[in-house]
């Protein structure tokens, strides 16, 4: 205590801040959780959205197209910033149609690209998500949520857009959807998300909410877990496997076939219409079903691999708390505050919204009786997709309209049972 | 109408999908011509097409690239196409669009933006005045008085002249031609090969839904179009905008030296703080009080505290209130949200107003510190207020500013250095930054 105490207290001495201060600062780190500045910190004040557009650039991001919205802006001025700055090009769109159709022709071309929205906008863009799916064309679309429905609440949060990110598609695809709760998470799931789309060649949104977007806060860039950016797989004339390749082709359902991008010297055929392994549009056709198929299982393929959450177990724990986005960073502090009150409690934060990431969910659940799911939305969205899968557990659902679920609200809730 | 062996771009043998007379043959047929005319690497051609009978084309074109989009939308994915190619690829890519009536108004706002953005992409509108595959319903182009399925008296509007939308939209080329004009060839060709946005209107015959309804003719169309005012032939060919391209060369790209990245700070004070602090702000929009909370967090920082900063406003943006909360603590803050604020700052009235309107008096203890400007009063009883003259002092503008300052100043939360760093850099020396008698205040 006497180290605290001096550390506390101006220091009078060069003696103790320069012998002690180090054994002070191993005192307070290891018992009372403090750290005190190191000159291995390099930090900055970022929100949520510029951390989304910085990931962008490190994911290899070329190309973006926008059209302003609350609150999601922040990514659209962060890319146009930073795009000509590496090698890229962020220009205005006209609308949320035109944005997401830019983003798609640039992709088509061969270049990565990506958009940002929120839920009206989201709403404009659904005919050419599915186009990006069908054609198998990768893209990243951030969907930045407020308060719903139509233009609902444009500077307030909300986390009522999981379904409608989700099930966007005629006939059901699953659209893979990466959550982050905090701005450095941005930076990462964003990279995360561009990495999915090129190998998987699909659409990916990155969903996240006014409080994250918007909010800024400390980021120590030294801390962040940057994944290698997956580049394109590219079919040329000269590979051994050209004479096989097929556009849309493949031989096991989780096979993803190489790209060509138009322009270059093998001719693509893309068509948002039913089409075969060739992208010759045909009605009726065994081949042209199968694609349609694969479309859904090439993802489900690859389920286990795309299963991001982070469980924080506790040993005979009866109760586990599910979250998600900001909420999940609310679900922390409440199971600090429910532990230090003795509480049993475990929790799991879902990074991958979709592929909804099954068996991590249910081995989170192994031992625990009561299962609680917090989001920022009147009706439990995220609640009604997993229940099914906790038939043998008490789930409950912890929601709240138009502000922030506090730390308070659920640990009350869970007092309460 | 069989393809014969000239036809280099199409695919050898195919059959023309389209019943007999109809003008998208000849159409497709020209633009074959064209593209062999131009002796284009078929590699560096890309057709985007629409939805409807002319969206049939992608089929018989085995040897460009063929890109069939959503209905309305293939000027759109075509923009992008041609912006990633002029930019970031070859820049050899030829883009034609070949898009209906029907299509060419569900998608004319992608028509009129890549006519101002002039991006290098060419839109021939295959006009026969209806959609035809779904069974000749009324378009936005079928003249006044035409008879449609959907318009068996005639059609009740005149008819769009999506050229004149062209020219308003300072589209360089801009032509209105018939599907059986002998020079289609040639305009498409110019078309393609100009270095910007062309448009060509086509005008043809629906002859499944058009010629059985009207008392109508292929060479009465162009006097069909005259007499609904629309001008026929190459309207414009001027080159007076540079291609798009060429635009963010010199317009954006050239000035990415002026771009600053932001800067990385390694902290350089300590600090004591050994719980988090959590304070709200509130005072009104153009006040600099978002601007000032993010130096205090940036300050903190500075001491390598953990910070979030969360800001609230009317959607107007730069009326009525204005409000922050902010956080800085020793550990990693998880929730953002003030629930128990150590300091609550108000400045002005809106940010009493809107103080008195949120929650906030739920969101405090039996501690917490009101600073308030000695303009302001608060009804609500027993509270620890600290009435202060911050917009006497330090002025309307930089109420908050001082209010920051005498925090920092008075209550220590981490040293006063990095905030007068910033605030220096901001608004040059410290000690002049506010009256005299600020600096005395405790």
């Amino acid at each position: 205590m006497i180290f605290i105490a001096a550390a506390k207290t101006k220091r009078k001495s060069f003696f103790i801040q320069t012998i002690l201060s180090n054994f002070v600062k191993l005192v307070l780190h290891y018992y009372y959780g403090i750290t005190m500045n190191s000159q291995n910190q390099k930090l900055a004040l970022r929100s949520g959205n510029q951390m989304t557009a910085e990931g962008a650039i490190k994911a290899g991001c070329k190309f973006f197209a926008g059209y302003p919205i609350t609150p999601a802006s922040g990514i659209y001025k962060g890319l146009i910033d930073l795009l000509p700055l590496n090698n890229g090009i962020a220009i205005s769109s006209p609308d949320e149609i035109s944005a997401l159709a830019y983003c798609v022709g640039a992709s088509m071309r061969g270049v990565k690209a990506m958009t940002a929205t929120s839920g009206p906008g989201w709403a404009l863009m659904i005919e050419t998500v599915q186009y990006a799916l069908i054609t198998e064309t990768p893209v990243v679309i951030s969907v930045v949520q407020r308060l719903g429905p139509c233009t609902g609440g444009a500077t307030q949060g909300a986390q009522g857009d999981i379904l409608i990110t989700e099930f966007a598609t005629s006939g059901g695809y699953t659209i893979p959807v990466l959550y982050p709760s905090t701005a450095k998470e941005c930076y990462e799931l964003t990279i995360e998300a561009f990495n999915w789309a090129e190998k998987y060649r699909t659409p990916v949104v990155l969903l996240s909410d006014k409080e994250i977007g918007m909010t800024t806060e400390s980021v120590d860039y030294n801390k962040l877990k940057i994944s290698a950016p997956e580049h394109r797989h590219l079919i040329s004339e000269n590979d051994a496997d050209f004479s096989e390749w097929k556009m849309y082709g493949f031989d096991s359902p989780g096979m993803i076939a190489k790209f060509a991008p138009v322009g270059s010297k093998v001719k693509v055929t893309a068509t948002g219409s039913a089409h075969n392994t060739k992208g010759s549009l045909k009605k009726n056709d065994p081949e042209t079903l199968a694609v349609l198929k694969h479309l859904e299982d090439k993802i489900r393929a690859h389920k286990d691999e795309m299963s991001l959450v982070k469980e924080d177990h506790e040993e005979g724990a009866d109760t586990l708390i599910i979250s998600f986005g900001i909420t999940a960073r609310t679900m922390k502090d409440s199971v600090a505050n429910l532990r230090k009150q003795g509480c049993k409690v475990s929790s799991l934060t879902i990074y991958c919204m979709f592929p909804v990431p099954e068996k991590a969910i249910l081995k989170a659940a192994i031992g625990c009786k009561n299962i609680f799911i917090a989001e920022e939305n009147f009706s439990g969205q995220y609640r009604m997709i997993i229940a099914p899968l906790l038939k043998n557990y008490n789930v409950y659902g912890i929601n709240k309209l138009g502000t922030m679920i506090t730390p308070n609200e659920i640990t009350e809730r869970i007092m309460k049972l | 109408m069989n393809t014969t062996d000239q036809c280099s771009y199409m695919t050898h043998g195919a059959v023309m999908p389209f019943c007999k007379g109809c003008g998208h043959s000849n159409i497709l047929k020209k633009l074959n011509d064209a593209l062999g005319l131009l002796q284009l690497d078929p590699h560096d051609v890309c057709l985007v097409t629409d939805i409807g009978c002319i969206g049939l084309a992608d089929a018989l074109f085995d040897k460009v690239h063929t890109v069939h989009t959503t209905h309305g939308r293939s000027t759109g994915f075509a923009t992008g196409i041609a912006v990633a190619d002029k930019v970031l690829a070859s820049g050899k890519l030829k883009t034609i669009v070949l898009i209906g009536d029907g299509g060419s108004m569900i998608g004319l706002l992608h028509i009129v933006n890549a006519a101002l953005m002039n991006v290098d992409v060419t839109v021939i509108v295959a006009n026969n005045f209806l959609f035809g595959m779904t069974g000749g319903q009324t378009s936005s182009l079928t003249p006044e008085h035409f008879n449609t399925i959907t318009s068996p008296f005639g059609s009740m509007n005149p008819s769009l002249d999506i050229c004149q939308i062209a020219d308003a939209s300072k589209a360089g080329f801009i032509a209105r031609k018939t599907a059986t004009d002998k020079d289609l060839t040639e305009t498409i060709s110019e078309a393609i090969t100009f270095n910007g946005f062309a448009i060509v209107e086509v005008l043809e015959l629906c002859t499944e839904h058009g010629t059985k309804r009207n008392e109508i003719k292929g060479n009465m169309l162009a006097k069909m179009a005259e007499d609904e005012g629309h001008e026929i032939g190459v309207i414009k060919n001027s080159h007076a905008r540079p291609e798009f391209s060429k635009k963010y060369e010199t317009d954006v790209h050239s000035h990415k030296g002026d771009i600053k990245p932001h800067k990385y700070i390694s902290p350089q004070f300590n600090h004591d703080l050994r719980s988090p602090n959590e304070i709200i702000i509130s005072g009104s929009a153009g006040e600099r009080v978002q601007s000032t909370a993010a130096m205090f967090t940036e300050a903190a920082l500075m001491c390598g505290l953990h910070v979030t900063q969360k800001n609230d406003n009317p959607v107007t943006q730069g009326s009525g209130f204005s409000l922050s909360e902010v956080i800085i603590s020793p550990q990693e803050i998880n929730f953002t949200g003030v629930s128990s604020a150590d300091y609550v700052v108000v400045v002005s009235e809106n940010g009493l107003k809107e103080i008195q309107g949120q929650d906030i008096f739920n969101r405090i203890n039996e501690k917490t510190i009101f600073i308030i400007d000695e303009t302001l009063t608060i009804e609500k009883k027993g509270l620890n207020l600290v009435v202060l003259p911050l917009r006497r002092l330090c002025g309307s503008d930089k109420a908050a500013v001082g209010a920051f300052d005498y925090v920092i100043r008075k209550f220590e939360p981490f040293p006063h250095e990095p905030f007068k760093q910033l605030l220096a850099k901001r608004f040059g020396e410290y000690g002049k930054i506010f009256k005299e008698e600020f600096y005395n205040l405790f």
